[in-house]
């Protein structure tokens, strides 16, 4: 390893990356797809098709569905139909919520009896029902507290019965912005790695590397070594997105988050890496790099469905695949926050471990000092 | 022997790049690989240089390699520089940042020496005042001898230039070869250059002479010029078998004629004989469409480019009348590449007024209708790199709005008489510059403009193809009454124009016939020698 080499190299990285302005996009693209997407779902809902089926027909269910009428983000219809033909009208696309008020709704509150409300919503668009699901839950709350303070009664504990209709497993934000990190730390940095070397590729450059004595290990330490360091400080911007744009909590410990997410950008950096290898164009090598790492980050991250809900051959795939491993540790961090007490959390860092370690084994491997 | 080429082949694929080349070389040996276009030089360059696979076996000073992997051990030793302007260069590192970064990965010490080199390099280059510029901001010769000053700066034993010196300008070239034979001589070390510029052959101590991927001759410059002994005649009329250009007949069945001294160019033509390969007579038809031409094509009136404070072109007027080819010339970064930028409207004009076909040019509405009577050929190919020969052709067609019919027509008869219809379905990046040139300019006049501005369209293409190129700029004004203004650095070309403009750090110090410029200085030998007083006496 030549120090001076790699400095040099470096050195002509970095001021690169800033003088073409690639910088912003490193910087700018990570909190773009975050907040992008983050925020799609709390995007607004308006019109939903309410179907209220009022097995009650109180005063308080009629005040209930007063709510609902006047709320500009329903439709709401009272219809004298059965569950089951509801639920058909949904499954028809005829329909986006069904509302069921239980019978003697009002007399259990005001006995303080337990009772329910069923919500039934459709979930064929995952983002699209969460924000209908919190639409439901705060007209339903906000209901409620005035409940409250109009007949000075305390409700101790409110329980929304939720299903969500062919998507069980539809969670909150807070388990979607984690996944999202994972989505974004594993396809920003392998692009900025593949094109960092490409590039040299494409324009001719790289026979400076060629025919000159530096090592390929230098090289590519001194290609990846700039990528890793920027993209680690996306660690932290995204954590503080997470945080205090969205909300979600952080239960685990901080350090695991680090360096689970560190290990997590090698991974990424050796795709980028492998991707270069077999590229000669700049944006060829952007397209190649989104579809192998936009498509497994979505589908096999847990944010879309659950990796126990998968048919067989995607519960495979899914285990193929870093985005999985990583996401459960990033979930565990954020929401439950065992760390690694839980022996599933330390395996799975073992086996990202691993996966950077063998993808940038194969990737320097392949890397040929020579034209194709 | 120092250097042993022993039977290397390389390929592309299933396409063979050079066949069972061997070149033997000593120290201080200047060795200089001379041929048409893709005839294999680049080639070779990369196997010796060890940048590609290849077949056979290079022994350097007694260690042998076969392969890129095993080349590693000499290249601390290597510099080698590949063809291309601008190509190992980043856009976005200044000067001397470009210096700090080859130094760097040599791992050079920094001492007294170093930086006395350093400097002698930076002035032979003609950079010594431009060390904060950003290599994108670099001329196309500047570029190149940027490139050139990098691959020198490690003070390589075993050196590889493919095509150092195009693009780059009578004066800088002169010094490059003295810092050639200095490097020779101090460090012992073996240069293999590739050139287009025969006049630099007289500097080499050998000659390998390229064709068709193969090496067909070797020799001293002498040794090769008298294989185009016998072939060469004074001009003369001749129906077949034979090439006229630049006052000599080759032909390889004996004339009735007086036979004339050739040169190394004589070489190109006579080989062209032998392989059968006679350039297609270029055949321009006349337009198709018959347009009235104002007596002045172009008009620059004091016309001044700056780029912060420093100024490009400084108030330069200029004329170019109906049916005549004025030729631009002027050392690397004179301005010849922002002054025609300015007249087509890629810069704008900081000062001064434009005429164009009588039409005074102050926004860019009065130039849209301009379009279609204009014709660029850019010093960079501006090709698509995606797109055939062909599927470029067509969308240049496209662009002037040339029916499609009309278009596949023309594109049928241009590539025909350009002789580059056999690559018609190729990617720019796989053919010879020459061939690259040539559907450059076919692109350029597809639609038939008026006036046409060249820049640097002969840098890099071989012997044979630019004398094609300049019968085709001679019909062009011929049949279509076309302009041109066209920028080179060959200055044997200048004789070629109607006249010629010099330019010197932007400003012009002369604009006359050839013939008045070669009278004025009656101890000129060439036109080389004329441009070199005229910027020795603006001194
Ligand atoms: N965008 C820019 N910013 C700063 N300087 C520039 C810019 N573009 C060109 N220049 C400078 O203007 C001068 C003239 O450049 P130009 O390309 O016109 O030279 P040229 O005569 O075409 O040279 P060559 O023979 O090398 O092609 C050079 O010194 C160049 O560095
Ligand atoms: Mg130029």
């Amino acid at each position: 390893m030549k120090i001076g080499v790699i400095k040099a190299y470096m050195l002509k990285e970095f001021k690169d990356l800033i003088r073409s302005r690639m910088i912003f996009l490193v910087y700018i693209m990570p909190t773009l797809i975050l907040v992008m997407f983050g925020y799609g779902i709390k995007l607004e809902v308006k019109h939903s098709r309410l179907i209220i089926l009022d097995h009650d027909k109180s005063e308080l269910s009629y005040t209930l569905i007063n709510r609902f009428e006047h709320s500009k983000y329903f439709n709401t219809k009272v219809l004298d139909i059965t569950e089951n033909e509801a639920l058909r009208m949904i499954k028809a696309a005829k329909a986006d919520i069904i509302l069921i008020i239980p019978q003697s709704f009002e007399k259990r509150i005001f006995h303080k009896d337990k009772t329910e409300i069923g919500a039934f919503i459709d979930g064929a668009f995952p983002l699209r029902a969460m924000t209908m699901q919190s639409y439901v839950q705060g007209v339903v709350y906000s209901m409620i507290r005035d409940l409250m303070e109009r007949y000075h009664i305390r409700i101790k504990k409110i329980e929304i019965n939720y299903r969500n209709l062919f998507n069980q497993s539809l969670r909150d934000e807070n388990a979607i912005v984690p996944g999202l990190i994972g989505l974004v730390l594993l396809v920003a940095p392998a692009i900025l790695a593949a094109l960092l070397i490409v590039k040299e590729k494409e324009k001719g450059t790289i026979f400076n590397f060629y025919s000159s004595p530096v090592k390929k290990s230098d090289f590519l330490i001194a290609k990846l070594t700039p990528v890793f360091l920027l993209h680690s400080v996306n660690i932290f911007i995204l954590l503080l997105w997470a945080l205090y744009l969205f909300k979600v909590p952080f239960r685990g410990e901080f350090w695991i988050y680090w360096l689970t997410s560190e290990i997590y950008i090698l991974i990424s950096l050796s795709i980028g890496l492998l991707v270069s290898i077999v590229t000669n164009r700049q944006i060829v090598a952007v397209i190649l790099t989104v579809i192998i790492t936009v498509i497994p980050g979505f589908l096999y991250s847990g944010i879309l469905m659950p990796i126990s809900s998968m048919s067989k051959e995607a519960y495979i795939e899914a285990h193929l695949f870093p985005v999985m491993y990583y996401n459960h540790i990033i979930y565990d961090t954020f929401l439950i926050g065992q760390g690694f007490e839980a022996q599933k959390n330390l395996l799975y860092l073992l086996i990202l471990i691993f996966y950077a370690a063998l993808l940038f084994i194969i990737g320097s491997a392949l890397l040929k000092k020579e034209l194709k | 022997m120092d250097l042993i080429v022993n039977r290397v082949s390389v390929y592309y694929g299933d396409k063979v790049g050079i066949k069972d080349a061997c070149v033997e070389a000593k120290k201080e040996e200047i060795i200089g690989f001379i041929g048409a276009d893709g005839a294999g030089k680049s080639s070779l360059m990369f196997a010796i240089a060890g940048v590609k696979r290849f077949k056979g076996e290079i022994i350097y000073e007694n260690y042998a390699y076969h392969s890129p992997k095993e080349a590693e051990k000499i290249k601390d030793k290597l510099g080698f520089m590949p063809q291309g302007i601008g190509l190992v260069l980043y856009p976005d590192l200044t000067v001397d940042e470009h210096l700090d970064f080859f130094s760097d990965i040599r791992e050079l010490k920094r001492d007294e020496e170093y930086w006395r080199y350093r400097q002698r390099l930076l002035k032979m280059a003609g950079l010594a005042e431009f060390t904060d510029r950003l290599a994108k901001n670099l001329s196309g010769g500047m570029k190149q001898k940027l490139s050139l000053i990098c691959t020198l700066i490690h003070r390589p034993k075993l050196l590889l230039l493919d095509e150092p010196t195009t693009g780059v300008d009578p004066i800088s070239r002169q010094e490059l070869w003295e810092i050639l034979d200095e490097n020779r001589k101090k460090e012992k070390s073996i240069s293999l250059v590739s050139t287009a510029y025969m006049s630099e052959a007289s500097k080499m101590d050998r000659l390998y002479l390229f064709d068709d991927q193969e090496i067909i001759a070797s020799g001293t410059e002498k040794e090769l010029i008298d294989m185009a002994r016998d072939y060469t005649y004074e001009e003369t009329e001749c129906e077949e078998g034979c090439i006229t250009f630049n006052k000599r007949t080759y032909s390889l069945r004996p004339l009735n004629a007086k036979k004339a001294e050739p040169t190394l160019e004589s070489l190109f033509f006579v080989n062209a004989l032998k392989k059968n390969k006679i350039p297609p007579p270029i055949q321009i038809e006349p337009r198709e469409q018959k347009i009235e031409i104002p007596p002045i094509v172009m008009e620059a009136r004091g016309l001044t480019k700056r780029f912060g404070d420093f100024v490009a072109d400084d108030h330069i007027d200029m004329v170019l009348r109906r049916r005549e080819i004025v030729g631009l010339l002027g050392a690397n970064g004179a301005g010849k590449t922002t002054f025609i930028k300015m007249l087509l409207g890629l810069y704008p004009i900081d000062e001064g007024e434009l005429y164009l076909l009588g039409k005074k040019i102050s926004s860019p509405e009065d130039r849209q209708e301009l379009k279609s009577k204009i014709g660029y050929m850019s010093q960079l190919f501006a090709l698509y790199k995606d797109l055939t020969i062909y599927e470029n052709l067509v969308y240049f067609a496209k662009m002037h709005g040339l029916g499609m019919e009309k278009a596949l027509h023309r594109i049928e008869k241009l590539s025909k008489g350009l002789g580059f219809d056999k690559y018609i379905n190729e990617f720019p990046k796989d053919v010879p510059l020459g061939i690259k040139q040539r559907f450059s300019l076919a692109a350029a006049i597809l639609h038939e403009p008026v006036v046409l501005f060249l820049d640097e369209p002969t840098s890099g293409v071989d012997t044979v193809a630019r004398a094609q190129f300049w019968k085709l700029l001679h019909q062009l004004k011929e049949k279509w009454d076309i302009s041109i203004l066209i920028t080179t650095h060959y200055m044997s070309e200048a004789e070629y124009c109607d006249r010629v403009v010099v330019l010197k750090r932007g400003r012009k110090i002369a604009d006359d016939t050839p013939q008045n410029l070669l009278k004025r200085f009656p101890n000129a030998k060439s036109f080389e020698e004329v441009f070199l007083e005229l910027y020795k006496e603006s001194e």
